[in-house]
């Protein structure tokens, strides 16, 4: 699994970080974990709003800090999709 | 001068200009305003401004919208710049793209609720109108200059910020209306508010001795912009260190549950403010204490605010409120205080006459050099307001004062970097140019004002501007529909 966190550097980005790498602990699953802090690779995403979250390619959040509980629920949907 | 004696000054001027910039009355403005900021970041979600900006939309909505969206949605910089690229690419395109960007960093609620308080509601109420007013503007002409360039708007739309629903809750609207009178309540200037209604004087003989000790450790001096010392000064000061002990423990990870930092936090802050609005004076016995019309206001709000938060909020709302109110404090906060206090200590370094000379009066050049000073030199946010007192007590008129503000915030190198590789480096630079005319001309208008131009040859001037817009509006509303047309029509 392919987890990016899209944000330049600003608080928000690294809270959606950590909620990330908790809800992969506890879906005990492998992923590689990227944090993107340049500007102009984040806007070649195409995202409105930082931070955003992308997993396997996708953007499943962007312009909030999404809870655990949300994230354990795409990262067990891209699971599904991959699986 | 000797050194040593040079170095004492500047450390004095440093000291006395963070004691003027922190007094009671900066933090009425200050607390309220941070608060305000969090609340907006964390209860208006982007959508309910964005779904406004969508590629479909009249000119009509979307420029205001977007002016709108500049002052609620980018309070911090990093939002900005993605935002701005999405409105630009997936969205209504360049001019709301630009107007958004302009807007931004121009009426930012801190920056603008800052430079009511210490320098004058007059210039902040110019920089708020006339920035929107140019926003909207400068949007319009880059809009109209590229309008047969659609290079932007090729990207395809993901599903959309500019198709969803959403709204502000109510309680959201309540609790920022709250807010704003705190704001209001605790920096308006007038005699109902000023005045004590209730005054008790706590016996403290030494207190004399105390305030004149610390007037010379902190003189006032009015040529330096120095107001002293009071003691009501310094328990505000050890106040704030208290929250930011308590804050720092209590509302960092305050997404995890309070605790009993977060309690005293909150209390110390509402503490602060309270005290802030006392009115102290010194008399033979000890200390008077004024509880003026502005205590009683404040502790209203505070009360309301209070309930408004434990009754009508979602606990995520309120955790969500104060945890993006303490993140702008520590990202602005320590840098405001380390600006002020160089400000300070510079400011006995430079002589006023190169000031006066080059922007003493309201010229067309004294404007241009107050943008060419804001483009030229990056001061993180809040600090350019202490810098252009610093100019305003040496000698520079209030026009080019304006541009400098307006200025400042707009251009930094990053920023124009960032700006480029969204839009190209033309249209950037076009940007740059319109941004510095616009600055000046609301410098020079602004000054006029102020030595007395007359109000109604001021209005007419405005809305004569507001029409040529108006103009620009009609022409590029009635070019897209042909253009949308021309494209819907099968070939001729």
């Amino acid at each position: 699994m392919d987890v990016k966190i899209l944000g330049s550097g600003c608080p928000n980005c690294k809270r959606v970080e950590k909620t990330a790498r908790e809800a992969l602990a506890e879906m005990s699953v492998e992923a590689v974990v990227t944090k993107v802090t340049d500007m102009e690779e984040i806007l070649s995403y195409n995202i409105p709003a930082t931070p955003g979250l992308m997993i396997n390619g996708e953007l499943v959040s962007y312009g909030r800090i999404p809870t655990r509980a949300e994230t354990v629920s795409w990262i067990a949907t891209a699971l599904d999709k991959a699986g | 001068m000797v050194v040593s004696d040079l170095i004492f000054l500047m450390l004095q001027s440093g000291l006395g200009s963070l004691a003027s910039y922190l007094a009671a009355h900066v933090l009425l403005c200050l607390v309220p305003a941070f608060f305000i900021a969090g609340a907006m970041t964390a209860l208006i979600p982007k959508e309910a401004i964005i779904r406004f900006l969508g590629r479909d939309a009249s000119p009509w909505v979307s420029y205001p919208m977007a002016a709108l969206g500049g002052f609620v949605l980018a309070v911090c910089s990093c939002t900005i710049l993605p935002l701005f690229a999405g409105i630009f690419r997936q969205g209504a395109g360049l001019g709301p793209a630009i107007t958004f960007l302009f807007v931004g960093p121009a009426i930012n609620i801190l920056a603008v609720s800052y430079t009511g308080v210490a320098i004058g509601l007059d210039i902040a109420l110019a920089r708020i109108l006339l920035s929107a007013v140019f926003g909207i503007g400068i949007g319009l002409i880059m809009a109209y200059v590229y309008r047969h360039d659609t290079r932007g708007n090729q990207q395809a739309m993901t599903e959309g910020p500019f198709s969803a629903k959403a709204t502000v809750r109510k309680a959201s609207v309540v609790l920022l209306l709250l807010l704003l009178a705190g704001l209001i309540v605790g920096t308006l200037s007038v005699p109902v508010l000023r005045d004590p209604y209730l005054q008790i004087t706590v016996p403290l003989g030494e207190a004399g001795t105390w305030q004149a000790a610390l007037d010379r450790l902190v003189p006032y001096d009015a040529s330096l912009g120095q107001e002293g010392v009071s003691l009501q000064g310094v328990l505000l000061i050890g106040l704030l260190v208290v929250i930011g002990v308590s804050a720092w423990f209590g509302l960092n990870a305050i997404d995890e549950g309070f605790n009993r930092w977060s309690w005293t936090a909150l209390a110390m802050i509402a503490l602060t403010l309270l005290t802030s609005a006392l009115k102290t004076t010194i008399v033979p016995e000890g200390i008077a204490i004024g509880f003026t019309g502005r205590f009683f206001g404040e502790l209203v709000v505070v009360c309301a605010t209070g309930l408004v938060a434990a009754k009508w909020m979602e606990s995520e709302e309120v955790t969500e409120w104060l945890w993006e109110s303490w993140r702008f404090v520590k990202q602005i906060f320590p840098l405001l205080v380390v600006g002020v206090f160089l400000a300070g200590m510079v400011r006995v370094i430079i002589p006023a006459s190169w000031i006066e000379t080059l922007a003493g009066r309201n010229t067309l050049l004294a404007n241009f050099v107050g943008v060419v000073f804001g483009v030229v030199m990056y001061f993180p946010t809040l600090v350019e307001v202490p810098i252009a007192n610093m100019f305003l007590g040496m000698g520079m008129h209030r026009g080019p004062l304006l541009a400098y503000l307006m200025a400042d915030p707009e251009l930094s190198i990053q920023s124009i970097l960032i700006t480029a590789k969204v839009i190209g480096q033309k249209k950037t630079w076009m940007y740059v140019g319109l941004v510095s005319i616009f600055s000046t001309l609301a410098g020079l208008l602004y000054g006029a004002w102020v030595d007395g131009a007359s109000l109604w040859r001021m209005a007419g001037f405005m809305t004569s501007i507001v029409a040529i817009f108006v103009g620009l509006i009609v022409i590029l509303w009635r070019f897209e529909r042909r253009k949308k047309e021309s494209a819907l029509e099968p070939s001729r």
